[in-house]
């Protein structure tokens, strides 16, 4: 099962999360329409005829229409306002919490080691590297990643985990985390967050209407009814929520081991659990359990209302042979040098890694590995980080400093273009002169480890102001101008930059797909091929054949893909992008198909077919993995 | 008894929107405020690496400035109490005293730093002592960043501030007690540089 076809059955789940609610919602209708029926006959007496019979009416379609409109319309606004809320990114559920920003320049080792292990795994996987909270307050071990796209990703751990977990137990949370990502659970929480929220809205009223005072009030009554039919309506979405989270949990854990190797890690970090408890003090904690790697809340007598697999049977899975007994907790105590800046462990294995000029690969191995990174992948990832200069690390770390790096990686190596360019700077010579010393550091930059470096450097980006961050683009463009249309990895840089942070500083409106079928886009499809089968091969017939190879795999009966050489052109690329971006999740799915066909005609990748088929994947918002020789 | 069912679905319903736009008003003053703070934390974190370096800077010169121990008894006076001006700050940066602390007692350091290298350029020796220009330009980069810190932060400042004071939401804002936040200002116009080293 692949990464599209895990986002499809999260979305699935979606949809019939969302029939469950609207029963729910029916249902409180009901129950409220009803006591407000009963009230009223109660009230007024209205029934008592001639005789002095009382008829208790049970149907009156005007209290029926007003109770049920109003009710509605207070479910429904209150969960779009929190959904809306919520669209503003991870860091809102972070902060909720009382979590505070883990700086990545810091100095406290444990803290140090887990801005390692995320860089590693952003790496291996191809997101960028996730904003990292810490919840200092908490003893208890726990963790949680949340975001809407893998763009705006906020992953945060309680200090409990930091400070009794080892690496390996770190690494398997964090990569169950990782996998929560992967999957698309993240839009899922959210939406249950707004979704229960709505309904607990009716019970906040409730209580504020149970508190007015006054003779002859009958708000009170109706402020007991709203309790009441809210908190029928918060039980039955908590068994929702609890029901399709537990599932989610052993499929990340399943997906952790596949990323890590290491089952023991995970094991590990679960059977600590068992010992000191995965409790999370802050009231907000109820709202948010589902997102948590381990049960936050007390656990409740009914199994069916925990967010959560067991964690005897969730232990059980990972080591079969385990014995039952949970792990005692004592603080960890950190070896001075292992995790400093610039990751020093030998990872086990990375001999046999390869440079990329000239990889073997096989076609049918790129779409799986989308979104699925394995341990390869990670002792690659691993492996390049210990490659990189520290200082050029470190210089990634602060901002200001990730400023110059940026531009030192999109100098260009003629010297008066780089004259050029530099003048161009000169609104902050500071950064300038910073950009020159770092650009003699990067010329002995693997080329492979320059797009990772540039991962290193978004975390730091993100605390530029909002009018550094417009001098940043403006800059960014006025050097890239000079670069000139050869430059296909700086036209890369600048894109995945730019992208990952837009999202940050100009929150776009919710995207919904506005095409979902491939005939409206082959054009641009067309666009894409072409660069792509240009980029790989120099020969006119070897450029057809990886032209047409792609081109099968589009749904095209009336040929209207043709290879169009002029399409190497970073401007065209970049609208076709532009307008493929905004197609259904399973579109995006068969192009980047068929890019990986074409690059993959003549069995080997280039260095720029992996440049440019990076920049496709991340404007498409598909993670790939490094590619890794076969 | 229709009227009052309907009067009570328009009630409820207008308080709704109220409610809504008041949370909504709320939490983007929370928000900003967030942000500035957050700005804060980057200063902070580039400040108390200025404050690391200069115990070893005057350390360095001791040995070569015997006569001139009043100046370097300044310098260390001052960050000390920049030191603690800065740490407090950095556990409220939306109290505007506490900021205006520590930009005093941040120009004041620099002054003094001003001064001591006013002192070192007459002691060749030490000028040419490597600990020494090692010292001077970790201190010139920090300052650097200290710079870009503060620009960012001062930008936050401005847009929560803005959002403080225009209607409707000043309303929101004086209820629930966002106080105003206050700009890290270097106070002496000609401290506003970078302290310049140059041993040409």
């Amino acid at each position: 099962m692949d990464f599209f076809q895990r986002q499809e059955i999260a979305r699935r789940n979606t949809r019939l999360l969302e029939v469950y609610f609207a029963l729910a919602v029916i249902g409180t209708v009901l129950v409220i329409y009803l006591g407000a029926e009963f009230l009223l006959n109660f009230e007024q007496n209205r029934n008592v005829d001639s005789n002095g019979n009382v008829n208790l009416t049970f149907w009156d379609p005007q209290v029926f229409t007003i109770v049920s409109l109003v009710t509605i319309f207070v479910i429904f606004s209150s969960s779009l306002y929190k959904m809306s809320q919520l669209s503003s990114g991870g860091s809102t559920v972070a902060e909720m919490l009382g979590g505070r920003t883990i700086d990545v320049h810091t100095a406290d080792l444990s803290e140090q080691k887990l801005i390692n292990v995320v860089e590693e795994m952003a790496i291996a996987s191809g997101t960028p590297v996730p904003l990292l909270y810490l919840l200092s307050g908490e003893d208890g071990i726990n963790a949680f990643a949340a975001g809407h796209t893998t763009g705006d990703m906020v992953i945060c751990v309680t200090g409990g985990a930091l400070k009794y977990l080892t690496r390996d137990e770190l690494q398997g949370v964090i990569g169950h985390e990782f996998s929560h990502i992967l999957n698309g659970d993240m839009r899922l929480n959210l939406r249950l967050m707004g979704i229960i929220f709505g309904i607990l809205c009716l019970t906040l009223i409730g209580r504020i209407l149970l508190q007015t005072r006054g003779r002859k009030n009958p708000l009170p009554l109706f402020g007991l009814l709203l309790l009441v039919a809210g908190s029928i309506g918060v039980f039955f979405a908590k068994l929702i929520k609890s029901a399709v989270s537990r599932q989610r949990e052993f499929l990340a854990d399943a997906a952790s081991v596949q990323f890590t190797r290491n089952p023991g890690g995970l094991a590990g970090a679960l059977k600590k659990v068992g010992n000191s408890g995965s409790l999370i003090d802050d009231p907000n904690a109820e709202d948010a359990s589902h997102f948590f790697f381990a049960n936050g809340l007390t656990e409740s007598v009914f199994t069916w209302m925990s967010t959560h697999p067991p964690l005897e049977e969730r232990i059980r899975e990972l080591d079969p042979n385990w014995d039952g007994k949970f792990i005692p907790v004592h603080p960890i105590r950190h070896e001075e040098g292992a995790d400093q800046s610039g990751n020093k462990l030998s990872p086990a294995g990375s001999g046999g890694l390869q440079q990329l000029g000239g990889l073997v690969i096989a076609s049918a191995a790129i779409l799986p590995q989308v979104g699925a990174p394995t341990a390869r992948h990670l002792d690659y990832a691993t492996d390049i980080m210990s490659k990189i200069n520290e200082s050029l690390i470190d210089a990634a770390h602060s901002t200001m400093s990730a400023v110059a790096l940026v531009y030192a990686l999109l100098l260009s190596p003629d010297e008066t273009v780089r004259k050029s360019q530099l003048e161009r700077l000169q609104s902050n010579p500071v950064i300038a002169q910073e950009a020159e010393r770092l650009f003699s550091m990067t010329q002995n930059l693997e080329s492979r480890a320059r797009l990772p470096l540039v991962t290193l450097t978004i975390p730091a980006l993100r605390n530029l102001s909002a009018a550094q961050f417009a001098q940043f683009t403006n800059d960014i463009q006025s050097i890239f101008a000079l670069n000139g249309q050869a430059d296909l990895f700086a036209y890369v840089l600048q894109k995945i930059v730019l992208r990952r942070l837009n999202p940050h500083f100009n929150p776009p409106p919710n995207r919904v797909p506005q095409y979902y079928a491939i005939k409206p886009l082959l054009p641009d499809c067309a666009v894409l091929l072409s660069a792509v089968a240009c980029a790989g091969q120099v020969e006119p017939d070897a450029i057809k054949i990886a032209f047409d190879l792609g081109a099968k795999q589009l749904d095209d009966p009336n040929h209207v893909l043709q290879l169009d050489t002029t399409a190497y052109d970073l401007s065209k690329i970049d609208a076709a992008l532009d307008r493929l971006n905004q197609a259904a999740p399973q579109i995006k799915k068969t192009v980047i198909g068929a890019c990986a066909e074409t690059v993959a005609a003549d069995g080997v990748i280039q260095e720029n077919e992996a440049e440019l088929l990076r920049a496709i994947a991340d404007t498409l918002d598909c993670p790939i993995p490094p590619f890794l020789a076969v | 008894m229709e009227t009052v069912l309907i009067l009570l679905g328009v009630i409820v319903v207008a308080a709704l929107a109220v409610i809504i736009y008041v949370i909504g008003a709320y939490n983007n003053l929370v928000s900003l405020r967030n942000r500035f703070k957050n700005a804060y934390a980057q200063i902070d974190v580039q400040l108390k690496r200025r404050y690391d370096l200069i115990p070893n800077l005057v350390e360095t010169a001791k040995g070569y400035l015997q006569h001139e121990r009043g100046t370097l008894d300044e310098v260390i006076a001052a960050r000390n109490s920049a030191s603690t001006a800065n740490a407090k700050a950095a556990q409220n940066p939306g109290d505007a005293d506490a900021i205006k602390q520590v930009t005093g007692a941040e120009a004041a350091l620099t002054g003094s730093l001003g001064r001591l290298f006013a002192v070192v350029e007459a002691y060749p020796n030490l000028k040419a002592n490597e600990e020494m220009i090692r010292l001077m330009e970790e201190l010139t980069s920090t300052e650097n960043r200290v710079a870009f810190a503060r620009q960012a932060y001062n930008d936050s400042v401005m847009v929560y501030n803005t959002s403080r004071e225009t209607f409707p939401s000043n309303i929101i804002a004086n209820s629930f007690n966002f106080t105003a936040a206050e700009l890290f200002i270097v106070e002496k116009p000609e401290e506003k540089e970078a302290v310049k080293v140059s041993f040409t």
